[in-house]
């Protein structure tokens, strides 16, 4: 079997495949979310007529000047019980019984904002996003902040919980694009107020990521990553 | 995929063309909504208003792009707006509150899980009906190739070609979810 092969037959179950070590935990990865109920979960039948509803509801409001002189009248709405030509909510709006204790974790949860942006003056724009730990250091956590200038992406890190990396070991961040690609974006021996620059688009490279290095002559990354986030833009 | 031109009637909101979005990318949108609330009533109104939000939207989008990730980050949002609408809700006071209850958050906890299940959903619905049926079966009811074919009918050969082809697919499909190195 090729190297190809065993990677199919393992996502298809098969323990005996010949995969490596990483190649096994990410398509354990795959696996564990195709076994996941969520990923194959889909809304309830009414649900369609609602949509349907509710966007010819809208379109209607706006005039015809703004819609297809060609377009049919919308059809009246079925979904929950709905009397013809009355959009209603999904869900009544009940009372919840939703805790309001801020813990300690939530607390740290609650700074990280994903994807906000925080100034709306176009090229400007700043977008926080929080940066999470993976196995190496549990504890570690971080934001960053991203913006647009004239000389490329200016991104503004944070983290706490890593420890100082010095005498030929260091931080290095980089973009990662959804296809693998890696771009490194800068080098640094502590988390706190550091300043990175990207040459290449986080619409491109959406996710940011930092790994432990070491001045060995590899260009390359070593793998281990320490904090992980993902770059929505406005 | 859907046709340039069923986008532009999309965006102009003819009924047609809103089912044929809706029914492309109804399974992904919701599977956004419930990996990220993890809860099975708000979904549903998150899958409604991420509809209408990327209709008010759609003359911003390019129509030669794939619309299943530019509707998966309305998803999320849209989600997440609903977490914190439902987090502010009043209800209990203070010292009524057991020590171990859950807090006030601002993001929904599997919100970061709903990137994976986006891409994971995506390119399950991307295999014909008759195969992503067998995944299914194969990865939710856990059942065997000849269970697989007691169920749908086909023959177990069949089955198992079928199998591994979804995999095959869902592999060059997915390969991106790996963690490379970086």
């Amino acid at each position: 079997m090729t190297e190809d092969d065993d990677r199919v037959a393992y996502l298809a179950g098969d323990d005996t495949a010949g995969v490596d070590d990483a190649t096994r935990t990410d398509l354990d990865a795959v696996r564990a979310l195709l076994a996941d109920e969520t990923t194959w979960a889909t809304p309830s039948a009414g649900l369609e007529d609602a949509v349907v509803a509710a966007i010819a509801a809208e379109a209607a409001a706006r005039g015809p000047s703004e819609t297809s002189a060609d377009a049919r009248p919308a059809p009246a709405p079925t979904a929950l019980g709905a009397p013809d030509g009355q959009v209603v909510p999904l869900a009544p709006r009940r009372r919840r019984g939703l805790g309001l204790v801020l813990s300690a974790a939530a607390a740290v949860i609650a700074l990280a904002v994903v994807g906000v942006a925080l100034l709306g003056r176009g090229d400007d724009a700043l977008t926080e996003v929080a940066l999470e730990p993976t196995e190496l250091l549990p504890d570690a956590t971080g934001t960053a902040r991203v913006q647009r200038t004239a000389s490329g992406w200016r991104i503004e890190l944070d983290a706490t919980g890593l420890p100082r990396l010095d005498g030929g070991r260091f931080y290095q961040a980089w973009l990662r694009s959804p296809d693998g690609g890696l771009v490194p974006i800068g080098t640094f021996n502590e988390g706190a107020d550091v300043v990175l620059w990207a040459g290449v688009s986080p619409e491109d490279y959406p996710v940011l990521t930092v790994t432990e290095e070491a001045d060995d002559g590899d260009q390359g990354s070593s793998g281990r990553r320490v904090l992980v986030g993902r770059i929505e833009l406005p | 995929m859907l046709t340039a031109d069923e986008l532009v009637r999309f965006r102009r909101g003819d009924p047609d063309a809103v089912r044929a979005v809706y029914r492309a990318y109804a399974g992904l949108v919701f599977a956004v909504a419930l990996g990220a609330l993890g809860r099975r009533d708000l979904p549903e109104e998150s899958t409604q208003q991420t509809f209408v939000k990327a209709w008010r939207a759609a003359a911003s989008f390019d129509t030669t792009r794939d619309l299943g990730p530019w509707l998966a980050t309305i998803a999320r949002r849209t989600a997440i707006d609903l977490h914190r609408r439902e987090a502010r809700r009043p209800t209990t006071s203070l010292d009524e509150v057991p020590a171990a209850a859950p807090g006030m958050v601002e993001l929904p906890v599997g919100v970061e899980r709903s990137y994976e299940i986006a891409e994971v959903r995506a390119a399950v619905d991307t295999l014909p009906p008759d195969e992503r049926e067998i995944m299914r079966l194969q990865h939710l009811e856990g059942l065997t190739h000849a269970e697989v074919a007691e169920r749908l009918g086909p023959p177990v050969g069949t089955v198992k070609s079928r199998s591994f082809r979804a995999h095959h697919r869902l592999a060059s499909l997915l390969g991106h979810l790996r963690e490379d190195a970086g």
